[in-house]
């Protein structure tokens, strides 16, 4: 009776756990190693020893959840009420809310983060004229969209609501909306990338807008919810009977091939006995509803008309087209490893034919090949490069990747000039049509109206300032540039006579005026 | 054989090289013993492979460049007694002594398996020191001689255009000692970083991979600032294109 122990153990096929002990020695503690798991009788645990099988674990009485402890002292929060500003408000009003008294009261109001706000796009009349015309929409009247649009922070159907251009053809959503998205495609698209292509692609692809899709869609929808419920039914009706149809019709195929077999055997010369296994219908039945998968009747020559809404609807509800990169040739790393250990690199061969021997390009120098600017502005970008350390004629490292990086500089370099090009000009224009305001003014002002010149001049000084060192273009230009900045003399020379006494501003003002014309 | 010229089109294969020179003040004594009294430098010019060989006091040169250079000839100032030295073999440099810095032509003819035609470039031989003002400046000798060697070395890498097979299999074999990925010597002074004057100071300069990293930042940052001055000036345009029009209107409705 002693042994019962290792009898069971050797029926169970448990391994004896102290073999080098006889039995009739008292047993060391084994328990030291293994407790005794809950759920198991004192009894049944000394009789089968620590390898407890799973299930008997598993007995254990499943554990409440313990209460939380909602009662201590110690646990409880402490709210206050504290004052905070919303940095999205301009006006610095204070407001007031409970906050955990340990956070931080210097710490940021933390649903300020998720004031986020767009990116706003604006253009020149350079850029516009060069990237941006479009027969459909004036300047002024893209120059009120994108202002509207800004209002109200491209919530589109807020922005088709107040959207009131007066003298412009009535607009509908998706006219606006792929207005604003081609400006700002386009603008992306052509203006120097700070970043790399990648992130450039992606930005231009957030803006994509397909108009014509767009309108399809809505279109769809629209013809989807106007069914009359005659018109659903009658729709289910076909849908089932179209189901039977191709039942019986299947079946029919089948039981005819059966008998053609049995028949003339399998080779009895009519090969287009294939059974058909039910196409694209099979796959339309499982999970889409049956309003949108009787779209598939065209295939079927059902002598009832379907409705034209449910033909349609077939087509992907979602108009973003989402444009997926180039797809690169398949290059292995082994490949590209031999490549950089060789100092190879492979282009695209292009395919115009038969290259000639005189159409081969000879060896060269990495450093032949460094961008050049354009001869007309070049001498403004070397100096402007000059400043930022940089040397158009040479590189340290002429290597592909320099002499692209380089070249991007040069681009963004080249557009820099231009847009201040650009800026000069514009100011030389402003310069002209300040001079013409301000002559036919004092023309006014000789009458007696001082009032209206002195508000005006006030905003002479900051744009002719600048136009001193703006680029003179030929004889016309210069002898314009100088009439302004003379015209800025003189007028300042005015401007200073209104402050000092209001009273003899008409003889010195009509003075210089005199001496020009003269 | 035939196969073997025939153009692997779309592909154009690269050598890194380097060339330039280095310049040492000739001592009293050996300016004594020299023919020509009044030159008071030695220089070596040369073309080689932009990798240094470990533990060598000289740039460059880890490579021999003969597989596909068959001569490199430098066209020295007329003053010299026959001035187009042609060098045959490796490796591809020339010493000589002299008094001023002067425009070195180098002309590099390919080995006949390329079917290239001879490239060449000008070199500034540079026997005085750099400054960090970039300005030339002639020290005294014995300060330029405690200065040290003078090194001026320019990168670049030669490129063959849809190489022929055979042509393309002999540069396979050769493939480049790559430059050290990290700086372990000075670097080589390049009048386009004047940054580099610093770190190209206290020993024989090395070309490393890093240069070109750096160089690309260097470029990377001023196109970032060109385009974030570009941004101000759009909207100064923008600004003063409102005025404009502004303008035109009061313009035109007074009229």
């Amino acid at each position: 009776m002693a042994a019962s122990a290792a009898d069971i153990r050797s029926a169970l096929s448990i391994p004896e756990a102290n073999t080098a002990a006889g039995p009739s020695q008292p047993k060391k503690p084994t328990q030291s190693n293994s407790r005794k798991p809950e759920g198991i009788s004192r009894e049944l645990y000394s009789l089968i020893g620590p390898s407890a099988p799973s299930l008997a674990a598993q007995l254990a009485k499943p554990r409440l959840k313990q209460k939380p402890n909602f009662g201590g002292a110690a646990a409880r929060t402490k709210w206050e009420l504290r004052t905070f500003r919303n940095p999205a408000r301009k006006d610095g009003l204070d407001l007031q809310h409970w906050t955990k008294a340990y956070e931080d009261p210097n710490a940021e109001y933390q649903f300020a983060k998720y004031n986020i706000q767009t990116t706003q796009y604006t253009y020149s009349q350079d850029e516009y004229t060069r990237f941006l015309e479009d027969s459909e929409w004036t300047k002024e009247e893209t120059d009120y969209l994108f202002s509207v649009v800004q209002e109200f922070d491209l919530r589109w159907y807020i922005i088709y609501d107040r959207y009131e251009y007066t003298g412009g053809p009535i607009r509908t959503l998706e006219d606006l909306k792929d207005r604003y998205y081609s400006v700002c495609r386009k603008l992306v698209r052509n203006r120097p990338w700070a970043g790399d292509e990648a992130s450039k692609a992606q930005l231009i692809s957030s803006f994509q807008f397909d108009k014509d899709r767009e309108l399809t869609r809505k279109k769809y929808i629209l013809s989807l919810e106007n069914r009359t419920p005659d018109q659903i039914a009658e729709e289910e009706a076909l849908y089932v009977e179209v189901k039977r149809l191709e039942h019986t019709e299947r079946r029919f195929k089948r039981d005819r091939e059966n008998l053609l077999r049995i028949l003339a055997g399998i080779d009895s010369g009519l090969p287009d006995v294939v059974e058909d296994d039910g196409g694209p219908l099979g796959v339309l039945a499982d999970g889409v509803g049956p309003g949108i998968s009787s779209a598939s009747t065209t295939r079927k020559k059902s002598t009832k008309k379907g409705t034209q809404s449910a033909m349609e609807v077939d087509t992907p509800t979602t108009p973003s087209v989402v444009g997926t990169p180039a797809v690169k040739r398949p290059n292995n790393a082994k490949n590209a490893a031999f490549d950089a250990q060789h100092c190879i690199i492979r282009t695209e061969t292009p395919s115009t034919g038969a290259a000639t021997k005189a159409a081969h390009q000879p060896a060269y120098l990495r450093s032949y090949k460094l961008p050049s600017p354009k001869p007309a502005i070049a001498p403004k970008i070397t100096q402007a490069l000059a400043e930022l350390g940089i040397s158009l004629t040479r590189l340290v490292m002429p290597t592909r990747d320099t002499t692209a990086s380089l070249e991007a500089l040069l681009d963004a370099t080249t557009a820099l000039v231009e847009t201040k090009r650009v800026v000069d000009r514009v100011n030389q224009e402003i310069g002209v049509q300040k001079l013409r305001l301000g002559m036919r003014e004092r023309s006014v002002s000789v009458d007696g109206e001082t009032k209206t010149d002195g508000d005006n001049a006030m905003e002479v000084d900051g744009p002719n300032a600048a136009d001193g060192e703006g680029e003179t273009e030929g004889e016309d230009g210069r002898a314009q540039s100088v009439m302004s900045t003379r015209s800025v003399k003189s007028r300042k020379h005015a401007r200073r006579s209104v402050s000092i006494s209001s009273v003899d501003t008409t003889s010195t003002r009509a003075g210089p005026k005199r001496q020009k014309r003269g | 054989m035939s196969n073997e010229r025939v153009r692997v089109r779309g592909v154009s294969i690269y050598r890194p090289f380097i060339y330039g020179n280095t310049a040492t003040v000739l001592t009293p004594k050996e300016r004594d013993a020299s023919q020509a009294p009044d030159h008071t430098h030695r220089w070596t010019v040369a073309v080689r492979s932009a990798a240094s060989l470990p533990d060598s006091d000289q740039v460059g040169g880890a490579d021999d460049l003969s597989y596909f250079i068959k001569r490199v000839t430098f066209k020295l100032h007329d003053t010299y007694a026959n001035p187009s030295r042609n060098v045959d073999k490796p490796p591809f440099e020339l010493t000589e002594t002299g008094w001023g810095e002067f425009e070195i032509q180098i002309r590099i003819t390919f080995v006949p398996e390329s079917g290239e035609k001879a490239i060449s470039f000008y070199h500034h031989l540079k026997l005085h020191p750099w400054t960090e003002s970039g300005e030339p400046e002639i020290p005294p000798l014995d300060v330029a001689m405690k200065a040290g060697p003078v090194h001026a070395w320019q990168y670049d890498e030669i490129v063959f255009h849809d190489p022929y097979q055979n042509f393309l299999t002999l540069l396979t074999q050769h493939p480049p000692t790559p430059m050290p990925k990290t700086k372990r010597k000075p670097v080589p002074y390049h009048l386009a970083n004047p940054a580099s004057f610093t770190t190209s100071k206290g020993g024989v300069p090395e070309f490393n991979q890093e240069m070109e990293k750096e160089e690309l930042e260097r470029l990377e940052e001023a196109r970032k600032s060109v385009i974030a001055e570009q941004d101000k000036w759009r909207a100064i345009l923008i600004e003063k294109e409102k005025e404009l029009e502004r303008l035109l209107k009061e313009v035109g409705g007074q009229a």
